[in-house]
């Protein structure tokens, strides 16, 4: 009864996580709003784009960003769907990586070697500039510990079931 | 291959939930959240530092929940000892973090950070081989008298002077059966704590032999104590790390399906060994570890001059995390073999207990 009972609460917990991935509303709260003023984009667009074959993103305030596109955005605006990271102004004025040349951005350098605690990684313009919705923090605590929760007492449901119920351990015993 | 969208990366999900077992197993038994197994695994499977560190500590809040839950049951918890040492970590985390943030104003926060790490895991890793062997002897002299041995046989003799403080107030921690000064309790969560914070880990390899040593609580209740603790203290982690959007709450979902199930081996696997037995995994983890570390630490030091370095540093990772994952899993089979009387290598008697 244990065993049935948490695992009906389990598959619920899994069945509702899944759900928030797969209807966007997991997407839509990581990439909420700007950190700073620039331009909002889908950098797997440009991933591809080198000082030799540079990639062109038309400006536009657009809704969705569809192709080689980038969004105006400003410090704690809305980012529109699909973005995954900011080009800041920053960057552009130095121009080493992308540039902006009248109502396109230019980009030559969509990653760069980068190291961290002797890792080296691929610095990318994903998740720069983007602040996740505040909420979201607290409601990836919930789910975390609900699921822990659930799977725990199932687990426990289910070695009871097969009679491989567990006894506390005598600690003191033979001192 | 899974679309992670949020952490940008396409990887199996069956590598993810391996992950989740391995270090379950690992986690439940040595009563650690494995922060410095799963962090290079998931930057080997293509995740951006940050979020592997994020993925992290939020995959540990879920699992230290199921593990948490199996060791109650196997009454490896002392809940007053766990949350005495609640606040202590918190504050410690907090300092840890700005002592951290201090180093790197003053630019010298990788190696800092790296050379802390292989000094602290390093002497954590001698004390504990030392007195885990000596305990080992002791348990095969006392089996020789023919007297009976219980679950846990330690020499140290630290906890005897900490215990004796008349510091008030006095805790009783009745499943550790230790009567202590809270604030000694508070001390091992705070210090411990700071270095968990300056070193970006949660902090279990440095607190389970701190309850151990310097607290007196048995090997297997600092175990489930421990990871009580990390529900608490690495749910803050895993609040710190989504608000500032490090997580990928999809990478968490499958990999925490996977410790559920190493989580359950790794904690009943403990009622089959005797105390020395986990401070030996222990150590073992934190030396291996620390290898990984030392080799970072090289190359760092050398600016990226040797890259087989970095590359070795990574295998020694993800190699240590299935080395001490079929340990753990030969010990219980050969508790096992012992109980029912086939041969078990000389040196498994002492560390495994007949089951019942």
């Amino acid at each position: 009864m244990k065993f049935i009972f948490w695992t009906i609460i389990a598959a619920l917990i899994g069945s509702y996580w899944l759900w928030s991935f797969y209807s966007g509303q997991m997407v839509r709260w990581y990439y909420y709003t700007a950190a700073f003023d620039g331009y909002a984009i889908n950098d797997v667009t440009f991933k591809d784009a080198s000082k030799d074959k540079p990639a062109l993103l038309a400006i536009g305030n657009f809704e969705k960003i569809e192709g080689l596109q980038a969004v105006p955005v400003k410090k704690g605006g809305r980012l529109p769907e699909h973005a995954n990271g900011i080009i800041g102004l920053d960057i552009l004025k130095a121009g080493k990586r992308a540039v902006l040349e009248g109502e396109q951005i230019k980009v030559m350098l969509p990653w760069e070697i980068k190291e961290s605690k002797g890792f080296k990684y691929r610095d990318t313009f994903k998740h720069k500039g983007i602040i996740t919705n505040q909420w979201s923090g607290a409601w990836n605590l919930a789910m975390v510990i609900a699921m822990g929760f659930a799977l725990g007492l199932m687990a426990e449901g289910f070695t009871d079931m097969f009679g491989l119920k567990l006894h506390k351990i005598k600690h003191f015993e033979g001192h | 291959m899974f679309d992670f969208l949020i952490a940008g990366v396409q990887a199996p999900i069956i590598l993810l939930m391996l992950t989740g077992i391995t270090v379950g197993v690992v986690g439940g038994f040595i009563g650690v959240g494995g922060g410095y197994m799963v962090t290079p695994a998931l930057i080997v499977f293509g995740f951006p530092g940050y979020m592997a560190s994020g993925i992290d500590a939020t995959h540990i809040a879920g699992k230290s929940v199921i593990s948490t839950i199996r060791h109650r049951q196997l009454g490896n918890i002392d809940w007053t000892m766990g949350l005495a040492m609640v606040g202590g970590t918190m504050l410690g985390v907090e300092l840890g973090v700005r002592l951290l943030n201090y180093t790197k104003k003053l630019g010298i926060a990788g190696v800092a950070l790296l050379a802390g790490s292989v000094l602290v895991m390093f002497g954590i890793f001698i004390y504990t081989q030392l007195e885990t062997q000596r305990a080992t002897k002791k348990i095969q002299e006392v089996t020789k008298a023919g007297a009976t041995v219980g679950r846990e046989m330690k020499v140290s003799k630290v906890y005897k002077f900490t215990q004796a403080i008349p510091l008030y107030p006095i805790v009783r921690c009745h499943t550790a059966r230790v009567v202590i000064s809270m604030w000694v309790i508070v001390l091992v969560g705070l210090v411990t704590g700071v270095i968990a914070g300056f070193l970006g880990v949660g902090g279990g390899f440095i607190r389970t032999p701190s309850m151990v040593y310097v607290i007196g609580a048995t090997t297997h209740i600092s175990v489930g104590t421990d990871l009580f603790e990390i529900v608490i203290s690495g749910g803050y982690g895993a609040l710190r790390q989504s608000m500032s959007g490090n997580v990928d709450m999809m990478a968490v979902f499958w990999m925490i399906l996977g410790a559920m199930l190493g989580a359950q081996f790794g904690s009943i696997a403990t009622s089959y060994v005797r105390g020395p037995a986990i401070r030996y995994i222990l150590s073992y983890s934190l030396i291996l570890a620390t290898t990984g570390a030392l080799l970072r630490l090289i190359y760092v030091l050398t600016a990226g001059k040797y890259e087989w370095l970095s590359f070795f540093a990574v295998v020694f990772t993800l190699g240590e995390m299935l080395f001490l994952c079929t340990f753990i899993i030969s010990l219980v089979i050969f508790s096992v073999r012992h109980t029912h009387g086939k041969w078990v290598p000389d040196w498994v008697p002492p560390l495994v207990l007949k089951a019942d």
